[in-house]
């Protein structure tokens, strides 16, 4: 359990960057949204305590976070960040998946069996010995969130996922997820796409100016007037509103509504 | 977080022409080098010091915040004299000339960067004749810094978060840790250069040999005259040493 208690960041002391903020969750998939600068990076670098608060409190697992390094909490809250090239030093796969188990003082053995499973979880077997900057887009982020991964965080942050990806590789990216939520890992999501909330979230999460306007399901998320807040319903939602056809979550669950009425 | 040394002012010198600026810190840095007098040096560092006070409205405590890095390089210069003169107090006397031309030195590259915007600057440098090529190279340079400043914390954040402690350990230890963080740095730099080259040619540069500019600097009767004032204090200072023989002591 992650407990965000009246959260308020304030940057060299000026900008305010959020303004109590309060969120409590386990092992959902979770997306938290909002326009450039609402705060959601910001938010989510409190989690593994990258930042720490300027008022109020983050707990994570009851850890707080002011009393632990970033490296210690690592354990608990893994954090994908958006480009993955920024991570990338190793010269092959492997070690670059086996430089997070490494810091945490491993095995050698454990980090091994560890370097192997992340990577099967990410569909990238028999890619140990290529350079990481040799992969592809798709595949460079699923490295990424291999890296992550080896080190087994009960949660996960994923920044962006499927930002930049093509359709192949963003419907792997999400398989992915989907399975890390099937084996118990709590999942934060920070996106843009609705799209990608529709399909996956189970909960949404809106912060627009620093604050939390909205905490809810997904159905009832899509219902508010997003344009307030420069986000915008996914074209899928709107076609089948105009159909009659009411809430869908892909276009799966949409044609089978259509075939159904008819 | 500073971004640059330039402190936005007022000012008699922050309006002169840049072209001006240079000429005259190069001339002050000439002028330090011909004399070794530890009493006319340190009187000139004063002139310099109370000319970016009076002049240049730049404070006492920012002087100092911008000189902080090179003291420790002028107290080195310093006590070493003492070692090659003897009697040792005389070699500690013209080890404290040395250190305060270093610091002068220093001082006037500080208070031309610290009195000119970037752009002003490098544009006097093209005005005077060096190569538009350069010119624009040093403006990037500098215009990539704050960048690569954000793009390193960023990178920081990201290995932390794959459990790299950068706070703990020894040197050797803490050196080691630096390596996650350049490899990922120096490629997004190399890649960023790329891309701007890239657009640099997209936008036709280097098309035609001689190129207009939108902001220009112009010479007026303010500079002239400083101009004849830096020139006049110049030529006194090399007749002075040369013809008078003053400010030099013979040391060997």
């Amino acid at each position: 359990m992650i407990e965000v208690r009246n959260l308020w960041h304030v940057y060299e002391g000026r900008k305010e960057a959020l303004k109590g903020v309060s969120l409590t969750f386990g092992n959902e998939i979770i997306a938290l949204v909002g326009p450039n600068g609402s705060g959601k990076t910001t938010l989510a670098k409190h989690l593994n305590g990258l930042l720490k608060p300027t008022k109020g409190e983050v707990i994570v697992d009851g850890m707080d976070t002011r009393k632990y390094s970033v490296a210690e909490l690592a354990r608990v809250v893994g954090y994908v960040f958006q480009n993955p090239e920024h991570m990338f030093f190793e010269e092959n796969v492997f070690k670059e998946v086996a430089f997070g188990p490494k810091n945490l003082g491993l095995s050698e053995k454990e980090v091994e069996e560890r370097v192997k499973w992340a990577l099967r979880e990410v569909n990238l077997e028999g890619y140990e010995d290529r350079s990481p900057y040799s992969l592809s887009g798709g595949e460079k982020q699923r490295l990424a969130i291999a890296c992550i991964l080896a080190m087994k965080p009960k949660y996960l942050i994923l920044d962006e996922p499927t930002t930049g990806l093509d359709e192949k590789n963003a419907e792997s990216v999400k398989k992915i997820i989907r399975n890390l939520h099937r084996e118990g890992h709590g999942i934060l999501l920070i996106t843009h796409e609705m799209d990608l909330v529709l399909e996956l979230a189970e909960r949404v999460v809106l912060l627009y100016q620093g604050q939390k306007v909205f905490d809810g399901d997904v159905e009832e998320f899509f219902e508010l007037d997003l344009r307030k807040y420069d986000l915008d319903k996914p074209k899928l939602l709107k076609i089948s509103e105009k159909a009659g056809l009411g809430f869908v979550r892909d276009v799966e669950e949409f044609v089978k509504a259509l075939e159904m009425r008819t | 977080m500073m971004y640059t040394l330039y402190l936005e002012r007022d000012s008699l010198i922050h309006r002169l022409d840049p072209r001006v600026k240079i000429i005259g810190s190069f001339f002050g840095i000439v002028a330090l080098i011909l004399f070794n007098s530890p009493l006319l040096l340190f009187s000139i560092f004063l002139l310099i010091v109370s000319t970016l006070v009076l002049l240049g409205k730049i404070t006492i405590k920012e002087i100092f915040k911008a000189l902080k890095p090179i003291i420790p390089i002028s107290i080195v210069a310093m006590v070493i004299w003492p070692f090659i003169l003897k009697p040792w107090y005389f070699g500690l006397f013209i080890g404290f000339g040395y250190g305060i031309r270093l610091l002068s030195v220093a001082l006037l590259t500080l208070g031309l960067i610290m009195t000119t915007p970037q752009r002003d600057l490098i544009l006097g440098f093209i005005k005077m004749g060096m190569p538009y090529g350069i010119g624009l190279t040093l403006t990037i340079a500098l215009r990539y810094i704050p960048t690569l400043y954000i793009l390193a914390q960023t990178i920081m954040d990201a290995q932390k978060s794959r459990g790299l402690e950068l706070e703990k350990g020894n040197f050797i230890q803490r050196a080691k840790n630096t390596v996650p963080i350049l490899i990922p740095l120096i490629v997004a730099s190399i890649k960023t250069a790329h891309e701007l080259s890239i657009a640099l040619e997209s936008r036709a540069f280097g098309a035609s040999k001689r190129r207009t500019f939108l902001y220009n600097i112009k010479m007026k009767a303010r500079d002239y005259i400083a101009l004849g004032i830096v020139s006049a204090l110049f030529f006194l200072a090399v007749y002075a040493r040369y013809f008078l023989g003053i400010g030099y002591i013979e040391l060997f």
